[in-house]
């Protein structure tokens, strides 16, 4: 009896593996198929409908957590397996220079026109020959007036000591490292290392404000009262602003960090055909908006900014002022370790 | 003769079924080992990867003071959830090994229960009880032994009660089965000898169930030492572990040669204070594990 029971129970966990690994095959005939690799959440699954019942290509959608993480798994398939990446400016700027990525063919997307060229030729692509910006992000302050008791105005205003214990941050070190040095008055991509370590010492004294480091979902901590402010991501700030009224956001006076994503085409995608038909079909005005207004972002589709409804287009539209915003970009070696490196001191400050 | 030359054939087979064993382990386990070791010995490439430059700089870097403190830092956490989970296991453990067989069966169903939901997802259970607000706040409130939401969550004593939760069901296993297999009679014998209560548990029940004590220490302490997502979830991120460490180093610091070397020296540390053990409690058997 309890062998017949193991026996089942072995059966049942196998049959769970294969079923796991079975997922690919036997579906229905397609012409094609196309292998995504973004960040969770870049579109709206309509959108994707939409593309399968038009072009008959099949989408295989896989998420990575960080951009590092997409870039070592580009190095383990060698710029194989993925059709098409969205990912953050830095690390495609390292991509490139490892050879990862492919020329477009911009004859085959014929919405090219469409971009705003605000975005264009930034550091990681200046001729703009690899990539497609997909949606520009700017990590802001956002707070619970009830809670903090003052109004923030400024990166400076996170160090007041009135916010104990009480705020959320993102686990981005050359982001969090880079507002500190903007504090300073320095640019966040410098690479003099007694500078980093000067905002490094800076950094220790936040310790005792930090309640908790995340990179996901940084806007519930705000939303349920965890803490009463937090500095996130663009798409955090519009959910946490679109969940409750009365919180409020800081465009700190130091100037903003601004950040691109962007669409690539891996050096040996399998299916690079069906990537650039889908990079077109996206940049289609309509398409666009509705990708935009889903992924909270803000718009790097100029032709699509009529056609967001009015109540995101404040959230989606960059006013023109913002454009004087820096962008982190990748500095030297030593200077990378020195940010790490502060990065885990400040860690363990926070902790003790 | 022949029945030698049976045996002989006998054996020589049944050795070939263990070639596959032998093979697996040799691949999957001792390669990487040794790969890990090599990087250790490697210079870091420029962008990504590695040198083929061998260097000893990634251990002399370790002896930093911010990677000492981590490796403290990991000590200390599994050290106290090591003590406070045989404070709560070895307990539980021995009064169930003396319950009715009916009861061992139920009180087993219950231990293993948790296991068939993703550790994971437990833990977030646990955010859901400990956050502001949360069920342990307005218990808290209800019962009126506090006026006010405390916060609870993010904390130190967050990290250690989610360091307990996840692994005191390995120590209660590992003594519950050396307890059960302990002749219950030795016991009444010291007491009709005229031992008291305690001498009786300190010299007869505690030296038999001192294996599974053992083994559970061993089941608790190693993972202990990597066992950072924990930290991460309930500690908001906070507490800097050899675990997280590693991870950092190998994602955003894309510095694989001084990944490899902590975590070479992580398992260094773990195989000496292993070998320590064996030295202080002189047995060579551990319950269920050698």
């Amino acid at each position: 009896m309890k062998k017949t029971m193991a026996l089942l129970l072995c059966l049942v966990m196998v049959l769970g593996l294969l079923a796991g690994c079975g997922g690919g095959s036997g579906e229905e005939e397609t012409v094609g198929e196309l292998n995504l690799f973004t960040w969770d959440g870049m579109f709206p699954q309509e959108v994707l409908d939409e593309f399968e019942a038009e072009t008959g290509i099949r989408i295989y959608y896989s998420n990575f957590d960080t951009d590092e993480a997409m870039l070592a798994k580009l190095e383990e398939t060698q710029g194989g397996d993925y059709d098409l990446v969205i990912a953050d400016d830095y690390i495609i700027e390292l991509a490139i220079a490892e050879g990862l990525v492919q020329k477009l063919d911009k004859a085959k997307i014929s919405t090219y026109d469409n971009l705003n060229p605000l975005y264009m030729g930034q550091f990681y692509d200046p001729a703009d020959e690899y990539t497609i910006p997909w949606g520009a992000g700017i990590p802001l302050i956002v707070y619970n007036p009830a809670l903090t008791g003052f109004d923030l105005t400024g990166y400076a205003d996170l160090w007041n000591p009135a916010l104990e214990d009480n705020l959320a941050l993102i686990g981005n070190y050359r982001v969090i490292n880079g507002i500190t040095l903007k504090t300073m008055g320095e640019s966040m991509n410098t690479d003099d290392v007694a500078k980093i370590e000067a905002a490094g010492e800076k950094l220790k004294e936040l310790a005792s404000n930090v309640r908790v480091i995340s990179d996901s979902n940084t806007q519930d901590f705000l939303i349920s009262e965890e803490v009463a402010a937090a500095f996130m991501y663009t798409s955090q700030v519009n959910l946490a602003m679109t969940s409750r009224d009365d919180l409020k956001i800081c465009y700190p006076k130091e100037g903003l960090g601004f950040g691109i994503m962007a669409a690539f085409i891996p050096s040996q995608a399998p299916n690079s055909d069906a990537a650039h038909l889908f990079l077109e079909y996206l940049n289609q005005p309509e398409v666009a908006a509705k990708c935009f207004e889903y992924l909270g972002y803000y718009c790097t589709n100029k032709a699509a900014e009529e056609h967001i409804s009015e109540a995101m287009y404040d959230l989606l539209v960059v006013p023109e002022t913002v454009t004087e915003g820096e962008i982190i970009q990748n500095i030297s070696q030593e200077g990378e370790d020195a940010h790490a490196k502060v990065w885990n001191e400040f860690k363990a400050a926070c902790g003790q | 003769m022949k029945s030698e030359k049976q045996k002989k054939t006998k054996y020589g087979a049944s050795a070939l079924l263990l070639v596959p064993m032998y093979l697996t382990a040799l691949v999957l386990v001792l390669g990487p080992l040794l790969y890990m070791v090599y990087l250790s010995l490697m210079s870091r490439g420029e962008v990504w990867g590695f040198i083929n430059d061998v260097t000893l700089d990634n251990y002399v870097q370790l002896m930093e003071p911010l990677y000492l403190n981590t490796f403290f830092a990991s000590l200390k956490l599994a050290l106290l959830s090591t003590a406070l989970i045989i404070l709560l296991g070895y307990p539980f453990g021995y009064f169930m090994a003396r319950l009715s067989s009916d009861w061992k069966r139920r009180m087993m169903l219950l231990i293993m229960l948790p296991f068939w939901t993703s550790s994971l997802i437990r833990l977030y259970g646990w955010i859901i009880v400990f956050r502001s607000n949360g069920t342990l706040d307005q218990l808290l409130m209800f019962l009126g032994v506090t006026d006010s939401p405390l916060r609870l969550l993010y904390t130190y004593p967050a990290v250690v009660v989610g360091m307990i939760y996840a692994l005191l069901p390995f120590m209660i296993l590992a003594v519950y089965s050396s307890a059960e297999k302990m002749d219950w009679r030795l016991v009444d014998a010291a007491r009709d000898l005229g031992a008291s209560r305690l001498k009786a548990f300190t010299s007869i029940t505690l030296p038999l169930t001192m294996p599974g004590l053992l083994s559970g220490i061993i089941l608790t302490f190693i993972p202990s030492m990597g066992l950072f997502f924990i930290a991460d979830i309930l500690g908001g991120n906070k507490i800097v572990l050899v675990g997280s460490m590693i991870q950092d180093l190998m994602t955003r610091g894309r510095n694989l040669p001084l990944e490899a070397a902590m975590a070479v020296v992580l398992m260094a540390m773990t195989s000496a204070l292993l070998w320590l053990y064996r030295k202080i409690s002189r047995t060579s058997k551990l319950e269920g594990l050698v």
